[in-house]
């Protein structure tokens, strides 16, 4: 086990556990905001690698195409927040679930209906052969995985820290009765963590769509979003990038150490170990009340 | 015999002290008050006594028996019951089926029994349904026996929660608040009801009330909390002259 | 009420009766109905009576399809003895599940179902030697006492008789004081413990009774379609199996009925425009969340409540039949 391996190893497992991280934002914001887990969002990193082959096919180059991806997942996530979750808030938790399944449902069908399964490749900078960094070879798209999430979570804390906006959002996250009568527009609030959401989420598929390929099962990276997102007790961002990485750090080790099986229980493993033990996650505070 | 035993109990909320050192005894038969302005901890006291939040500290004792800390269906089966100050009825279930409900406990036959309707499940069903019945007559609400329970009025709807609680056949019951919402003629009869329930059924009571005028006519001893410590404890007439106790309402009496 | 009953009674008679009239093809796809009818049936009891979302139906069919499936091929064990031991399997493992579930309640809860869901399908998939992996498993017909259900009449009406009992059951399990505890979880635990119901043994049992529907569905899905395979128990699978309930009428036995009988006739009668399908199934999904709450039960009381001209100030009680 030489220290090289061990690097290179670090260094897929940071680069995966990117991914990761981001889909795992882009679950814990519109739970802060509006306290409701949106099971669609794995559709959501589909639709913007769709709309990526599509604004590719058109002859753009994707530098161009990722700013307009973003606001197309943008006003897709307002649509969604304005039309279909508002009305609903105060259903029980049940219906909230499902409706965000059916969303996904509904953006998958309709993705299948145009493409089929097929697995379709788009051109894109970022992807070429391995780079040397010393010792270590590190493939350019992983490179800019990392570093796209450390630019995501910079501009995050800026933006919740330093921002109006974003300071009137942990304000409406916090207490939304009270936030209100402050004057804060919580629907607007509402629509923008939404919007946010989807525009992470968006991000990720043009990120993995040039690498991966793009075909609509790509969605299915929602569960590893969850589990980083539990990881960081589903209430702290910083948690669930910390989750993100964690993941797939343990991910990667795995695979590496005891084959691809093992690698593959992994997640399962330490969603349900984490929800036995510890529910809250490694970073929530734990509950008074019993019952 | 003290027939519920509070010593020294203290319950705190994330960092907020809801009770601190508070204890009274309640004899069995007995109907006792407990009163406080808001914020007092009287919810926060039944709370703890029924199981539903573990306290920090003291004992709770009933019939004998060491019972804080335990978990809240059991500490029901040991005979205590109690109502809610927000109701907490089945609301899409009709007002005979919240009380048939209530009697859980005494029915015993198991999975397979109901899944096949056998004799023993049958039979627990037809009695049970006759004492639902006879438990919705003696509280005048038959008449609402087929209506969703969320859809009736508040103050019958508390109705409905005191018949549901004891349908469980309960040996003492705390009721929290059991007379807000209530009108004039409403609150009156619910206190007729509390009276002939400790005297002619043997059932312990512990009313929580704000509404100082229905527990001093219907209360033997009265416990008064403020802000989560005990200020005093003796009958309604001591507690009316006591200064300290007057003033902690500070014109909330009536 | 009555007229839900009664059409029911009515469904149930021309079920009865299709053998005579039908082609195999119908014949199958009734028989697919009803194996759905017994698993909504199951999950209604689980979701729209106890309130526990579960992401994980699908697997418990699985399970009992697998089951059933290698009882008969590897074990040669007779029909009468893999189906209940597909129950029983089945119903343990909701156990198992219900277990850490118990105290996990909205979020966490369909978190731990999918996890489990991702599991049964890990396990499925990744130990061909037992399951045939992703080849799948071909299986036999039911045989009752050596004799082969062939004929596409009498298996027919094996599943037909097993259904109506499997209706029964849940029935008589809603109306018995288990569903009275079932629907007091989901409405107000607090109350529900004040009255003596252990809480968390409900859910585990409500977890397991799901279980056991939903196995025994399984074992007989891999018997009446002959070839089973991980996919079909996958997350779509699960998602089908809420719209049935959804559609149909949240807590509700003939709800249970109506959502799977309409929705597996569905894909039938949208052949023209197959590939909509699955559009079509999630806008009615997205739909009946959205404006029908209570579903095609709810749709049918507010009718009878138009027709009778009362006020339909009177929602119907959540859990009638």
């Amino acid at each position: 086990m030489t220290w090289r391996i061990i690097l290179q190893l670090a260094l897929s497992g940071l680069s995966i556990g990117s991914i990761y991280a981001l889909v795992g934002l882009a679950l814990v914001l519109p739970f802060k905001a509006s306290g409701i887990v949106n099971f669609a969002q794995g559709e959501i990193v589909t639709f913007g690698a769709y709309l990526a082959l599509i604004l590719s096919g058109l002859g753009l180059p994707y530098l161009a195409v990722v700013p307009l991806v973003l606001i197309g997942a943008a006003a897709l996530g307002m649509v969604i927040e304005r039309l279909l979750i508002r009305p609903i808030v105060n259903q029980p938790e049940f219906t909230l679930v499902m409706v965000t399944f059916a969303i996904g449902f509904i953006i998958k069908a309709a993705i299948r209906l145009h493409w089929q399964d097929n697995t379709f490749s788009v051109e894109a900078p970022f992807v070429g052969p391995p780079l040397a960094l010393g010792a270590l070879r590190l493939n350019p798209a992983y490179l800019v995985f990392i570093l796209s999430t450390v630019a995501v979570v910079a501009a995050l804390f800026v933006f919740f820290g330093y921002s109006r906006f974003g300071k009137a959002m942990r304000a409406t996250a916090l207490d939304p009765i009270a936030a209100e009568l402050m004057g804060i527009r919580i629907g607007s609030v509402f629509s923008a963590a939404w919007a946010l959401s989807t525009m992470l989420g968006a991000f990720v598929g043009l990120l993995l769509g040039p690498v991966i390929g793009i075909n609509p099962e790509i969605g299915h990276l929602i569960l590893k979003g969850l589990i980083a997102a539990v990881i960081g007790g589903f209430s702290s961002l910083g948690g669930a990038v910390a989750g993100g990485l964690l993941l797939g750090l343990l991910e990667t080790y795995a695979g590496a150490f005891f084959g691809a099986t093992f690698k593959n229980l992994v997640p399962f493993g330490v969603l349900i170990l984490l929800l036995l033990l510890r529910p809250q996650g490694l970073a929530g505070a734990s509950s008074a009340r019993r019952a | 015999m003290a027939l519920l035993e509070i010593t020294a109990l203290s319950v705190r909320f994330g960092g907020v002290a809801a009770v601190t050192e508070v204890s009274l005894v309640v004899a069995a038969g007995e109907i006792h008050g407990l009163i406080g302005p808001n914020g007092a901890g009287k919810t926060s006291v039944i709370n703890a006594v029924t199981g539903m939040v573990a306290p920090l500290s003291g004992s709770v004792r009933f019939a004998d028996r060491e019972i804080a800390g335990i978990a809240p269906h059991i500490i029901s089966s040991f005979g205590l019951g109690r109502t809610f100050q927000h109701v907490e009825l089945f609301g899409d279930r009709s007002v005979f089926d919240n009380v048939l409900t209530g009697f859980y406990r005494h029915q015993s036959y198991g999975l397979l029994a109901a899944a096949l309707r056998l004799p023993k499940a049958t039979r627990s069903e037809r009695r049970t349904r006759e004492q639902a019945r006879m438990l919705l007559d003696a509280f005048e609400l038959a008449a609402f026996a087929n209506t969703p329970a969320g859809l009736l009025p508040f103050g019958i709807q508390k109705r409905v929660d005191i018949a549901r609680a004891l349908a469980a056949e309960p040996r003492l019951l705390l009721l929290d608040e059991p007379v807000s919402g209530m009108s004039e003629a409403e609150a009156e009869s619910a206190v007729t009801t509390m009276r002939k329930l400790a005297r002619e059924h043997g059932i312990t009571l512990v009313v929580v009330e704000h509404n100082m005028r229905v527990l001093m006519n219907l209360a033997e001893r009265v416990t008064v909390l403020n802000q989560g410590r005990l200020l005093a404890s003796g009958t309604p007439a001591e507690m009316q002259a006591n200064t300290a106790v007057v003033e902690a309402y500070l014109g909330d009496a009536a | 009420m009555r007229t839900r009953v009664l059409l029911i009674l009515l469904g149930l008679a021309l079920l009865a009766g299709l053998p005579l009239v039908a082609t195999s093809y119908y014949l199958y796809l009734a028989e697919l109905a009803m194996i759905n009818v017994i698993i909504a049936v199951g999950l209604n009891l689980l979701s729209g009576n106890c309130g526990q979302i579960s992401l994980c139906n699908a697997s418990f069919m699985g399970i009992g399809a697998y089951c059933s499936a290698l009882c008969t091929t590897r074990l040669g064990l007779p029909t009468l003895i893999s189906l209940p031991a597909s129950v029983i399997l089945a119903a343990l493992l909701g156990a198992a599940l219900g277990y850490p579930a118990r105290r996990l309640s909205g979020l966490y809860l369909a978190l731990i179902t999918l996890g489990f869901l991702e599991l049964v399908g890990f396990v499925l998939e990744e130990f061909p030697d037992y399951t045939g992996g992703i080849r799948g498993l071909k299986v036999p017909r039911p045989e009752i006492f050596g004799f082969s259900l062939q004929s596409n009449r009498l298996l027919y009406f094996f599943v037909f008789v097993l259904t109506v009992g499997a209706i029964a059951v849940g029935y008589n399990i809603q109306r018995s004081r288990f569903g009275r505890a079932f629907d007091a979880v989901r409405q107000s635990p607090f109350a529900a413990q004040a009255l003596g119901i252990p809480v968390a043994r409900v859910k585990m049992i409500a977890f397991s009774l799901n279980a056991a529907f939903a196995g025994f569905a399984g074992g007989l899905l891999a018997g009446v379609v002959g070839f089973i395979d991980p996919p079909e128990f996958g997350i779509l699978t699960s998602i089908q199996h809420i719209t049935f309930i959804v559609v149909g009428g949240l807590g509700s036995i003939a709800g249970s009925v109506a959502g799977a009988m309409v929705l597996t006739a569905l894909p039938e009668v949208l052949r023209g425009v197959q590939e909509y399908g699955e559009l079509v199934y999630g806008f009615i999904l997205l739909g009946t969340l959205l404006f029908l709450p209570r579903g095609l039960v709810g749709l049918v009381a507010r009718l009878e409540a138009l027709r009778s001209a009362k006020p339909p100030a009177k929602e119907p009680a959540y859990g009638a039949p």
